[in-house]
């Protein structure tokens, strides 16, 4: 192999050595049906599927996490899972990926192997094809090592009424899990913090999640809260829709391990970025129903109901402990850099 | 009744009151077993004011009930009508036009939800009242503060005033026969202009043109808005900073001393305000404070007499700013063998010492008429008056605040002052 152990500005330069990375990384792990390294571009098969009850969706994603690899996940599968989970939260169902690589020279070729294997692994359980792709490798110094970019396409249901402009006064608010575990997770392995039980990522596809709510009528909108947390996609809500969010406290999940580190540090868990979870609005009465439905679906056993959709100011309102209230404002700096 | 019995004002910490008792009832359930209502409907409601004598004469804390809205006459007007929305924390506002100058009532903490509301009616209400709109707006330099953020949603020329600029224009403004001055802005945290927690600031000048002269050796304060409430954090950033392997008895603090290593999260502060809750924190063990101050007002309780202060050196940085180090302070506060009375003497006098250090070193370069006092801090009346008694010594005159509250609740007083000091000067070269 003409890459021993680090990857160089050769194997960018169209030649031999690109051809040898492309085949013997990329093409090995992701291979599938309808993966052709010899085209420029690959037809997308969509045979079978019904125009007027069908929709295509698009999506594209860029990964800069660092470190690359990070405890629950690494940028592979992060690269997959961001993009699906944009496109599950859509309700539409994820079938073809484009992935770019830009790998800095220098990256340990055992590394890149292990990110490639893991996004081919991650894109299998999503049952997604990487069906085209583009390598290309900057100088040192350049880059943090690896970036990943995703394009994903999927088929939505054309009846699907999904969006924030169908909440209304009384719309329940629930979400998947316990919030900022990636946020925390990355911080702790970018830093090098020596602590015990430690924090993973919730990396993972929320297809299941979304496919579960998707069964539900009084469903009004889905989002998965990446970069700014729960706190940024409530601030949305409340601002696209003109009424007020109140969250409990109490009720958000957030793992202990989370919470001590958010409180020696002083970061605020809400604003933390999740990349496994759903946040959805409901209508009251089926509220219930979605959170059994959704702690009976694989990684939704802690999912919640954490607050309530009110005709009040457009703003989010977090009642804590006590009867104190606190306004969630929109994040005006990073509360952590370069999670995604 | 076999228990203490307490009756308090109807809010939750930090919030204004609760003026519907139906609202009370609902807001309170959690904290108050009983309520004592009146039929009385509450149209502008108004805390109580707080009031405490220092050097011989009542000092405004709070503009409450009573004193509140506080109308004053200026000597100069802006040329439209002009609001200023204060802080963040004890927050009060302000409207100006034509040479009238009102200051609404103590309004809270901006951090609720009904605090907002509250801060929104007070700006409407005192428009309404005195029919006066405003078409300009002043607010802090922090970007995230509610009124800052509110501010910026209004449509109308806005300016952003230095924290400390408007504690030291507070205090200039009601002293209006003081022309070249030495402001020693001294509290728990304001944004600077370098973007660093500011908060030991000594400034020279007049409103309008502040120059920062003197400040501390900057400590890295731990935990992001947190510093305020735990005191411990401000101990930390002194003991590890002056290399003491000290932890105290908080839960998971390995976590939050490596975070501070790596400085995450973690700001450079010169906050004298800080200083005071470390001190807090070391002699008195008080790791955690239920409001802001809390530790300095149970440290201050303590001392009964002059004492031999700890010389804190002063020297120039490379900018010019003559800095106070504070890193030989965690051995002296952490002394076990002297008792809490006597490190809590040490520590004011030495405080009081420093202040007076700087302002002898700043009076070698640049003259000032006065020597003024505003920021939190110097509702400290033990550090107050030994500052005073010194400064006496070498004739140099002080002055302090009369009506207007040393703390945050002023500031939207100094930011008019400002303001209209900036005006003017903008006219005056206009028409030269």
């Amino acid at each position: 192999m003409t890459f021993d152990r680090h990857i160089s500005l050769a194997h960018g330069n169209g030649g031999r050595f690109m051809r040898e990375l492309i085949t013997e990384i990329f093409a090995r792990h992701l291979d599938n049906p309808g993966l052709d390294v010899s085209l420029d571009a690959a037809p997308m098969d969509l045979s079978g599927v019904d125009n007027d009850s069908m929709i295509p969706m698009i999506t594209t994603d860029g990964f800069v996490v660092q470190p690359l690899e990070f405890p629950g996940g690494d940028i592979g599968s992060l690269a997959v899972h961001g993009t699906v989970n944009d496109l599950a939260v859509c309700g539409a169902k994820p079938l073809y990926f484009s992935l770019n690589a830009i790998i800095e020279e220098g990256l340990e070729s055992d590394c890149l192997e292990r990110v490639v294997k893991s996004l081919a692994a991650a894109a299998r359980e999503a049952g997604v094809r990487v069906v085209a792709g583009d390598t290309k490798v900057v100088p040192r110094g350049n880059g943090g090592g690896l970036y990943l970019a995703t394009t994903g396409v999927g088929l939505r249901p054309a009846g699907l009424m999904l969006g924030m402009h169908t909440i209304q006064p009384g719309d329940q608010v629930l979400v998947s899990g316990p919030i900022g575990d990636h946020g925390i997770a990355v911080m702790l392995a970018r830093e090098e913090f020596q602590i015990k039980g430690d924090v993973q990522s919730d990396s993972a596809s929320v297809l299941p999640l979304a496919e579960a709510a998707m069964a539900f009528e009084g469903l009004r909108f889905m989002r998965d809260p990446t970069r700014g947390g729960l706190a940024s996609v409530g601030c949305e809500i409340c601002s696209a829709t003109g009424l007020g969010l109140r969250l409990m406290e109490t009720a958000v999940p957030v793992r202990e391990s989370v919470g001590m580190v958010c409180e020696m540090l002083g970061y605020d868990p809400y604003y933390l970025a999740c990349e496994g979870r759903v946040v959805a609005v409901v209508a009251a009465a089926e509220a219930q129903a979605l959170l059994e439905a959704w702690r009976a679906t694989a990684g939704g056993n802690q999912a919640a109901i954490i607050g309530s959709m009110v005709s009040d100011k457009a703003r989010l309102v977090l009642e804590t402990e006590l009867a104190g209230e606190r306004v969630l404002e929109e994040l005006e700096d990073d509360p952590l850099p370069r999670i995604c | 009744m076999d228990r203490p019995l307490v009756a308090t004002s109807g809010n939750i910490s930090g919030e204004p009151v609760l003026t519907d008792n139906q609202e009370a009832t609902t807001r309170l359930a959690a904290i108050a077993d009983g309520f004592l209502h009146h039929n009385r409907p509450i149209v502008r409601p108004a805390d109580d004011p707080v009031i405490r004598s220092i050097a011989g004469q009542p000092r405004h804390i709070r503009l409450g009930r009573g004193i509140a809205p506080l109308e004053l006459d200026l000597p100069t007007g802006p040329a439209q009508p002009v609001l200023a929305v204060g802080g963040h924390m004890k927050d009060a506002v302000a409207l100006c036009w034509d040479k009238r100058l009102v200051i609404s009532p103590h309004i809270g903490d901006l951090d609720s939800p009904r605090s907002m509301d509250v801060f929104e009616h007070t700006i409407g209400d005192l428009q309404a009242l005195y029919e006066v709109q405003a078409q300009s707006i002043i607010c802090d330099l922090h970007p995230a503060y509610t009124s800052s953020r509110w501010a910026r949603q209004q449509n109308l020329p806005l300016l952003e005033v230095q924290h400390h600029h408007a504690h030291a224009s507070a205090l200039a403004g009601e002293h209006p026969d003081i022309h070249r001055w030495l402001v020693f802005t001294w509290d728990g945290v304001g944004m600077g202009n370098d973007g660093s927690l500011w908060g030991g600031e000594a400034l020279t000048g007049v409103p309008g043109d502040w120059q920062r002269k003197a400040s501390f050796r900057p400590f890295y304060l731990s935990g992001g808005n947190k510093a305020g409430r735990e005191p411990w954090r401000s101990a930390a950033a002194l003991m590890w900073g002056a290399g003491y392997d000290w932890l105290p008895p908080v839960n998971g603090v390995e976590l939050a001393r490596d975070g501070w290593r790596k400085r995450l999260n973690t700001h450079p502060s010169s906050a004298v305000g800080r200083l005071f809750d470390a001190a807090a924190a070391l002699v008195l063990d008080r790791t955690v404070a239920s409001f802001e101050g809390q530790g300095p007002m149970e440290l201050e309780s303590l001392t009964r007499q002059r004492a031999t202060p700890v010389s804190l050196p002063l020297a120039m940085d490379a900018n010019g700013i003559l800095r106070s180090d504070w890193s030989v302070l965690p051995a002296m506060l952490s002394d076990q063998v002297r008792s809490a009375a006597e490190r809590a003497d040490i520590f004011h006098e030495s405080m009081a010492q420093t202040l007076v250090d700087q302002a002898l070193g700043i009076q070698k370069t640049t003259a000032f008429e006065a020597v003024g006092l505003s920021g939190g801090v110097f509702q400290n009346r033990r550090l107050t008056e030994i500052v005073l008694e010194l400064l006496e010594q070498h004739d140099i005159p002080v002055r302090l605040h009369r009506q207007i509250p040393a703390n945050d609740g002023g500031l939207c007083f100094g930011q008019i002052i400002e303001y209209l000091a900036t005006q003017q000067t903008f006219v005056e070269h206009g028409s030269r």
